[in-house]
């Protein structure tokens, strides 16, 4: 398995493994377990690097007491952090806090509320002022328009009156005749002339 | 209803003809629902050119004005009826003007 991953792979799984653990793993490289073996390679015996029981045992100690002193630790660290972590949550000051929080909150709150309805207030007595205003221009249009209304009335009866008094003087199949002698009679002239200080001359030849 | 001006150029002809060719007229506007208002004479004078109707050519001629009153659907066959009738020489119908404005006229403002 580890022969596909390649070298990546190898270091990945050093990572991923266990401390503890030994990195010993089988690297077939370009051969299958079906090849011979190669010619320089026949009767060969692996051997282990040979071990000094010595120094292996000094080292044993060694590392025992190493290993335990960096668990030792690394645990004392840890218990650390979660002790922190707990008197954060469930500790002493953290009662006091929330409820100087929860104070506060409601402090919060009331000032909030008296807030709202100073606004509310202040906005029923506009919305006020403004349905007032906008009642007053309405009255003052309607007036304006009845106004006019008026007005124009006025001025169509008195268009009215003027035509009915005029109308006295229209022709009619009675008067025909007679405006017709009239009209033959009275010729009327509209030409002038003019001059530039702006006399007007009336009578002038008619050919 | 709105107002019109007949502007009538009649052939310069006797008083008595020309009586009778007004009251024609008059009446013509009459039946067709017309309302005349006013009528003028400006008198019998040489006309600006030589005009020809009805076969005939006139120096001379006299102009009437008559105002009325009139539907705009009259007026077409109102002119067709005086164009056929032989004493007019030429007759116009102009639409009188409603309103001067009373505002006194001033020139470009400098």
């Amino acid at each position: 398995m580890l022969q596909a991953l390649g070298n990546r792979g190898v270091q990945v799984a050093r990572l991923l493994a266990p401390r503890h653990t030994v990195l010993v793993e089988a690297v077939r490289g370009r051969k299958s377990r079906t090849d011979p073996v190669a010619k320089s390679k026949q009767g060969r015996i692996k051997v282990p690097p040979p071990v000094d029981p010595v120094e292996m045992v000094v080292l044993r100690e060694r590392y025992t007491e190493y290993k335990l002193i960096m668990r030792a630790l690394r645990l004392e660290f840890k218990e650390e952090v979660l002790r922190k972590k707990y008197e954060e949550e469930t500790g002493s000051m953290a009662e006091e806090r929330a409820r100087q929080e929860a104070v506060e909150h409601r402090d919060l709150m009331v000032w909030n509320e008296q807030e709202n309805r100073r606004l509310l207030q202040l906005r029923i007595l506009r919305l006020q002022k403004e349905t007032e205003e906008a009642e007053r221009k309405e009255l003052e249009v309607a007036l304006q328009r009845e106004q006019e209304q008026e007005e124009f009335i006025r001025r169509k009866e008195e268009e009215v009156m003027q035509l009915q008094e005029e109308a006295k003087n229209f022709i009619t199949l009675e008067n025909l005749d007679q405006r017709i002698e009239e009209v033959l009679d009275n010729p009327k002239n509209y030409n002038f002339a003019i001059d530039k200080e702006g006399r007007a001359v009336k009578q002038t030849v008619l050919q | 209803m709105p107002r019109y001006e007949l502007a009538l150029i009649l052939k310069a002809m006797q008083r008595l003809e020309t009586a009778a060719t007004l009251r024609r007229t008059v009446e013509t506007l009459m039946e067709r629902g017309a309302v005349v208002r006013d009528m003028e004479n400006l008198g019998e004078r040489v006309l600006p050119y030589i005009m020809t109707k009805h076969n005939q050519r006139h120096r001379r001629g006299s102009y009437f004005l008559i105002d009325f009153y009139a539907a705009p659907s009259i007026l077409t066959g109102l002119l067709d009826h005086l164009h056929r009738d032989v004493d007019v020489v030429r007759p116009t119908v102009l639409k009188k003007d409603t309103q001067i404005s009373k505002q006194t006229c001033r020139g470009p403002q400098q």
